[in-house]
């Protein structure tokens, strides 16, 4: 069990490619890239509306802890919490893992695999939208999380896409795992 | 009837759908601006001024043409933001704006007499006295039509009017005849008239109870379902209820609109235009939506063999049950 | 209690919605003329074109009988006319010398340049809106149930040309549909729907899965299950302009309805004994009145 004040850290092969924040621990290092992205595309984030401030509790079902993130532009925060601290945020996004990164990329259809209970929300309703329809238009690329340009970036989105793709298939494969619906 | 190539127009929620319809085929693309002048004012849709613009640039660059909805009814003493919506559209360069409200079709007709002006569904204009009304008035040089009219219907309607008509064939099912429906405001406040919205999400809950997930509307049940079972959005006219000692989808079973299998006859019937539904739903589901009804257009346009997109499509309707709604008269 | 003047508030009462009988309607009209302070009196089928063979015959004599009581009549016409007969029959109507409801845009091209209502089922949101009808006929505009009283205010003081009414009582009429709920609920089709709407002359009680009280069926209508009580004071409605007050025929007592609404809008009761007095008739849901105050519609909130 990890201890709860122990933040979990990027793999190895990441903090040889980004030494700059390889140093990091999770939240901060999600943080400084949501804020660079919203210094990049600042329109992405007008699209939240009223739903800037509100308060997200996202809860990979597979890993061992959940985050809390507000998107408020630049002054937009990433933190690590416990399960039960995400739970008691505006809204709580449960699935896992991988289908919330398809969410994210745009890979998945949010409605489908919400109607088709794969991830479940609950809370502000409203914000759960917004969010999801600021994700549909920002077409989002692993590299613009990581605040990457020209063909490292392309070399990144590359890369990620393909492992995650690959990676899908093998939880499809699993019949424990999620499925698409 | 008309002998013009069938017309694919569908929906655009954010410019990055629009760039997916645009890509998947279709000839136009309709959308609205991110505030309370259209029917689909949802958090984080639609479009500001700057992005219109774009799409529409876009749009041209690739053959397409953009409609511009400002479809809901003006506010008491906020008329203006209504016209200023229209004035908008109309500067873009957009080809058609869409709407319903006397106040905005009048607007638009003595002041922007070079865009074209289609009349909303939510008019709810089905009879020749009404849409010739609309055509006198306001110089409307196509109808939306309402989705409760039969083939035949259809048919007698186009013989019977100087405008183009445009026809529903794919997604969310109004089982009400739109724009004249107050079901939303009585149990939320919120309308699809007066605010762009039905059934609004920061009105509905989803309880985990022991009889399963509880869909509630602004604490009215609207439908319950048992663990892991697929669950809908709770829009008011899709609930179960009880009525006469029977619990049933009394309004409407929790399907969607596929009336892919009836695009010659709606070509037949004289229907100008084929409307996709859905400006709420995300470029994946535009993108393949798109694309099949392209195929069938082209295929039927070619005088070929009819496409079942029915299965083409099964996996992107709610539930994933399909109607083909009232353009079979035993829908009624 | 000392005689207050009378205000220029008139009362008038709204077309029955649901499918009386013809011995029904006649009573009903009769004692109506006769005993209701109301001013003006709608009549005609509303909701369903298949009803217009069985209650057509009872209008004459009704009209008849409300003028010789001193009532305006006005003719109501369909909210959604389909067929041949249902358009050829507004025409008709909309040719009459009486003034004529106007509930769908199909009748505006026979009836522009001569007076008309328009009813709740035409889309007035907005001064502009109603100016625009104004100048095509309308006399009477009676906004969407679910406009405010306010906003309903805001059109009236800008727009001085036109009488402002209020639907004040009765299920609030919330929807209409291509499809008969009353034949889909007993397993027909529209096309044969043996007239199983006539069972239920308030309206079906429509309940949520918890129970709750909701919505009402009648036939391709769906309506409140709950009733509109919207108890104005006389002052509230003297300084927005609104000049009407609209009862929507349910089968309580109406007469009493009238009289408690007269009372109401003379002066003569508050606000708060008018709502008691409604809500001891034999009315088929609670008593609401949200809409009029820009909030959900089941909403109970009475004031002003």
């Amino acid at each position: 069990m990890r201890p709860p004040n122990a933040e979990p850290m990027l793999p190895g092969l990441f903090r040889q490619l980004f030494p700059a924040v390889a140093g990091l621990p999770l939240g901060p290092l999600l943080t400084l890239s949501l804020r660079s992205l919203a210094r990049r595309r600042p329109g992405l984030f007008e699209r939240l509306g009223e739903s800037r401030s509100a308060c997200f509790g996202i809860d990979p079902v597979d890993l061992a802890f959940a985050f809390r993130v507000v998107p408020e532009g630049q002054r937009s925060s990433v933190r690590v919490v416990s399960k039960d601290e995400a739970a008691r945020s505006d809204v709580q996004i449960k699935g896992p893992l991988l289908t919330l990164l398809g969410l994210l990329d745009g890979t998945l259809d949010g409605d489908a695999m919400f109607f088709s209970r794969v991830i479940s929300i609950s809370g502000r309703t409203e914000a759960v939208l917004a969010l999801r329809n600021t994700i549909e238009d920002a077409e989002l690329r692993p590299a613009d999380l990581l605040g990457l340009h020209g063909i490292l970036a392309r070399c990144v989105d590359t890369g990620v896409l393909g492992a995650l793709s690959i990676a899908r298939r093998l939880a499809d494969k699993n019949p424990s795992g999620a499925r698409e619906a | 009837m008309t002998m013009t190539r069938l017309e694919l127009v569908c929906p655009a929620g954010t410019p990055a759908t629009l760039r997916a319809a645009v890509q998947a085929g279709a000839d136009a693309v309709y959308c609205g601006f991110r505030d309370e002048t259209n029917a689909r004012n949802f958090p984080g849709l639609n479009f500001s001024r700057d992005e219109l613009a774009e799409g529409v640039r876009f749009a041209h660059d690739h053959g397409s043409k953009v409609l511009v909805a400002i479809n809901t009814f003006a506010r008491v003493d906020d008329v203006d933001i209504w016209k200023k919506a229209a004035d908008a559209a109309a500067e873009s360069g957009a080809d058609a704006i869409i709407a319903a409200d006397f106040a905005v079709l009048d607007h638009v007709a003595k002041n922007h007499s070079q865009i074209r002006l289609h009349l909303s569904v939510q008019a709810a204009a089905a009879t020749p006295e009404a849409i010739g009304f609309y055509a006198a008035q306001f110089g409307i040089r196509r109808v939306v039509l309402p989705r409760v009219l039969s083939l035949q219907e259809i048919a007698a309607l186009n013989r019977a009017i100087d405008v183009e008509t445009e026809a529903f064939v794919f997604g969310g099912l109004c089982v009400m005849i739109e724009g004249r429906c107050y079901l939303s405001s009585y149990a939320t406040g919120k309308s699809p008239n007066l605010n762009g919205v039905c059934s609004p999400p920061q009105m509905v809950s989803y309880d985990e109870e022991p009889g399963g997930t509880t869909a509630r509307l602004s604490g009215f049940t609207i439908d319950r379902y048992e663990r892991g079972q697929p669950v809908g959005y709770p829009t008011l006219c899709k609930g179960k209820f009880k009525a006469d000692g029977r619990t049933s989808h009394l309004f409407e079973d929790p399907v969607s609109l596929n009336a892919g299998g009836m695009i010659a006859g709606l070509k037949a019937a004289g229907v100008t235009a084929l409307k996709i539904e859905g400006r709420q739903r995300g470029k994946g589901y535009v993108s393949e939506v798109v694309r099949a009804f392209r195929k069938a257009v082209d295929a039927v346009e070619k005088g070929g063999e009819p496409l079942d997109i029915g299965r083409l499509l099964a996996g992107q309707s709610e539930g994933a049950r399909q109607t083909a709604g009232a353009y079979e008269k035993k829908w009624r | 209690m000392p005689e207050i003047a009378r205000t220029e508030t008139m009362l008038t009462l709204g077309p029955v919605f649901f499918h009386w009988s013809p011995d029904r309607l006649l009573d009903f009209y009769r004692r109506i003329a006769d005993e209701a302070p109301v001013e003006r009196v709608h009549v005609g089928e509303v909701v369903c074109g298949k009803r217009m063979p069985f209650s057509d015959p009872a209008w004459p004599a009704a009209i008849e009988r409300l003028e010789r009581g001193g009532k305006q009549v006005v003719l109501s016409t369909l909210a959604a006319p389909a067929t041949v007969r249902e358009r050829k029959s507004l025409e008709d109507i909309c040719g009459d010398e009486r003034l004529v409801e106007i509930n769908d845009v199909s009748g505006l091209p026979s009836r522009s340049g001569k007076a008309f209502v328009t009813g709740p089922f035409i889309n007035v949101y907005n001064e502009a809106s109603a100016k625009f009808l104004i100048k095509l006929g309308a006399q009477t505009i009676c906004p969407p149930v679910e406009l405010s009283f306010a906003a309903a205010g805001a059109m009236s003081v800008k727009c001085p040309e036109a009488e402002f009414e209020i639907f004040a009582f009765g299920r609030l009429p919330l929807a209409l549909s291509g499809r008969c709920y009353h034949a889909r609920i007993h397993g027909l089709h529209k096309d044969s729907c043996q007239f199983t709407c006539e069972r239920d002359p308030d309206g079906l009680a429509v309940d949520t899965l918890d129970d709750q009280q909701f919505l009402a069926i009648n036939g391709v209508q769906t309506l409140s299950n709950q009733v509109q009580a919207f108890c104005p004071a006389p002052d509230a409605l003297a300084s927005k302009g609104i000049r009407r007050l609209r009862l929507s025929p349910q089968t309580c007592d109406m007469v009493e309805v009238a009289r408690i609404y007269r009372r109401l809008a003379d002066g003569r009761e508050e606000p708060e004994d008018a709502r008691f007095a409604l809500s001891c008739l034999d009315l088929p849901g609670t008593l609401v009145d949200g809409c009029a105050h820009a909030r959900p519609g089941w909403q109970v909130i009475a004031s002003p």
